[in-house]
């Protein structure tokens, strides 16, 4: 009876056991899915085609050079790899410049016909109209099968997903607003964390350290949004006054609520991990006429070392993925950031911002799944590193 | 001049008065052990020489323990100063997470010494003094929990002596070691007795008998006896202290 009940008890834990890994393994499979996608969308809208003259020697658009040619960045053709040529942008409704309304039709059933007939008559042109209006002997060539390349989207520059003709899902300014915000979080966390800890493990007194543990445990457990509402109220307006911002919404200002909010779980971890460190070795140094401090930066933090750096991934692992703080406080522009004080976006608060409004399988939707893709891959990165590093160290 | 000269000291441990009126002298380039069984206060009172017990909250002591003269707990006493003259060695080997040289090295460091020459010189005399060079010679940069049990101690009190002290209390040094280990240990005491005053606590009373010049015995918080190691083994002035070296009890 014993025996099969320890049987039953060691099938159950296996069986726990095998359903989390399975779970995580699932999750991740889901992510990649999702986001795969990605790269089988069309660079330009669903149903929308672009066509050229047939002169025209540029075969090839890439999404960024499309957004610039709409939004007139680019002007000649041989910006783009043409020849010398001014491009003439026709959308739709462009149409009524060149045709009068009898022309195309009372039900627009002449369109195609014409946007045909244009584009045989203008080098220059670029034609951008939906599919059905697209003849069967369209005169010009038509640049419809174009799906988006990686190069789109990891060196993208800009995040427009609502751009027309051609979404925007640069990953740059997400990755790097990601980056700042956390990377400021962490300088400013992680000295003040661990001096946190050295305080409690072995300054403060056991009266102290019995009335702080407590409190900052509990810091750990006041929900995210509570921190980004702190943050928009007392730190937002703190930094506009005091650097002179036009907005005080900033990458700064991000990187503060997120160093306030890793900062329990960092002092709660490296204080454990130095209060490990046996008794008999810090009496040994103290023994050789070392004072405290000597004791502390020579013997326990290097003794503590493992336990300081899963503080440190831990932290960052919260900096990185934290959405609703982040996304209260950084002014959400998605450009490249110069300095802190600019607003940012990050990959998180992007993710949460936009997956309501992007439509299931659409290339956004599909986007936004990448993103999380790239957010698990950092992490992942960055665990892997520091387990590396502090094993390496260890021997 | 006396080399550890303790008058009335009485220990408590908040509420338990944990030393007696303890008058104690240890003359220099002795070896005085402390005997008596467990929770007798012969630990206690070895700390009191390196003011170890400080760091546990709530200690009070009255009297005066005096080093080569110095009242080691008058104010302005800087406490790291006084460890350096009184070196340590612990009853389990407790070597930093470091290789062997640098666990040499550390005391000298942590002094201020930045010599690398000295250091390296000071390294390789302490090892040979703690009778551990042969074994490690090879391996300075490999990491000390490397070694055995017995190494380790006997690092530990190389460790202690790198930084030239004058005494070296050591608390029950070979109580966790193997006899060979425990051999080596002992031998290397006789040595050492040239150069410091050693105060030892131990267990192990044919221990006592073979290292000591003169032996505490320690019994509630007490000293009930303090003479030369022979007249103790032999023949103690008092029935608890002849109880207890034969075995009666403890």
């Amino acid at each position: 009876m014993k025996r099969f009940l320890e049987k039953l008890v060691e099938g159950a834990l296996l069986l726990s056991g095998s359903i989390t890994s399975i779970t995580i393994l699932l999750i991740v499979i889901f992510l990649f899915k999702e986001a795969s996608g990605l790269f089988n969308s069309p660079v330009i809208e669903e149903g929308y085609v672009l066509g050229l003259n047939k002169a025209n020697p540029v075969k090839d658009l890439n999404s960024y050079q499309i957004k610039q040619i709409f939004d007139g960045e680019i002007t000649n053709w041989d910006e783009v790899g043409g020849k010398e040529e001014p491009i003439e942008v026709v959308r739709l409704s462009d149409l009524t410049k060149y045709y009068t309304e009898e022309e195309l039709g009372a039900s627009f059933e002449n369109i195609p016909s014409k946007a045909s007939e244009l584009t045989s008559k203008h080098a220059g042109i670029i034609l951008f109209l939906p599919k059905e209006y697209i003849a069967k002997n369209f005169n010009g060539t038509l640049l419809n099968h174009e799906t988006l390349r990686p190069g789109d989207f990891f060196g993208g520059k800009e995040w427009y997903p609502t751009a027309s003709p051609s979404a925007q899902y640069g990953l740059l300014p997400l990755l790097l607003g990601t980056i700042w915000v956390s990377l400021g979080a962490i300088l400013l966390s992680l000295p003040f964390g661990i001096a946190v800890a050295v305080y409690l493990a072995e300054i403060a007194s056991m009266r102290v350290r019995n009335f702080l543990k407590p409190l900052i445990e509990l810091l750990a457990g006041i929900p995210s949004v509570v921190y980004g509402f702190f943050g928009l109220v007392v730190i937002v307006p703190f930094l506009q006054e005091s650097f002179k911002l036009p907005v005080g919404e900033t990458a700064l200002a991000g990187s503060i609520v997120l160093a306030i909010m890793a900062l329990p779980t960092i002092i709660t971890v490296a204080e454990d991990a130095m209060r490990t460190v046996p008794r008999a070795t810090k009496e040994a140094s103290l023994a050789l006429g070392a004072t405290q401090w000597q004791t502390i930066y020579r013997v326990i933090i290097p003794y503590a070392k493992s336990g300081i750096t899963s503080a440190a991934v831990l932290g960052i692992g919260r900096a990185i993925g934290e959405t609703m703080a982040v996304l209260m406080v950084t002014g959400n522009a998605a450009v490249i950031p110069h300095t802190l004080l600019e607003p940012v976006r990050t990959i998180p608060a992007t993710i949460a911002a936009e997956l309501g409004e992007a439509s299931a399988g659409s290339g956004h939707y599909q986007a936004l799944f990448a993103l999380g893709c790239i957010l698990f891959l950092i992490t992942m990165v960055i665990s892997i590193s520091i387990e590396f590093i502090s094993k390496k160290k260890y021997n | 001049m006396l080399t550890i000269d303790a008058k009335n000291v009485d220990f408590y441990y908040s509420d338990f008065h944990a030393l007696k009126n303890i008058n104690l002298e240890v003359e220099q380039n002795k070896v005085v052990a402390f005997i008596g069984p467990s929770g007798c206060g012969k630990s206690t009172f070895l700390r009191i020489l390196n003011r170890m017990n400080d760091l546990i909250p709530g200690t009070r002591l009255t009297g005066s323990v005096l080093v080569e003269g110095q009242d080691i707990y008058a104010p302005g006493i800087h406490v790291d100063e006084l460890r350096k003259k009184v070196g340590m060695v612990f009853q389990k080997p407790n070597p930093f997470p470091k290789s062997i040289f640098e666990n040499v090295a550390y005391g000298l460091r942590v002094n201020g010494v930045n010599d690398k020459t000295f250091i390296e010189e000071r390294v390789v005399e302490s090892i040979k003094a703690a009778a551990l060079w042969d074994e490690v010679k090879d391996k300075l940069k490999k990491s000390a929990f490397a070694l055995s049990g017995g190494q380790q101690q006997r690092l530990c009190i190389a460790r202690a002596l790198a930084i030239s002290p004058k005494v070296l209390l050591m608390d029950e040094p070979a109580s966790a070691l193997d006899p060979i280990s425990t051999a080596k240990i002992e031998e290397l005491i006789y040595e050492l007795k040239k150069d410091y005053t050693i105060v030892i606590v131990t267990h192990n009373m044919q221990q006592a008998s073979r290292v000591s010049d003169k032996t505490a015995y320690f019994y509630l918080g007490e000293l009930i006896e303090y003479d030369e190691t022979t007249k103790i083994f032999t023949n103690p002035q008092h029935i608890s202290t002849q109880n207890y070296i034969t075995g009666r009890f403890g």
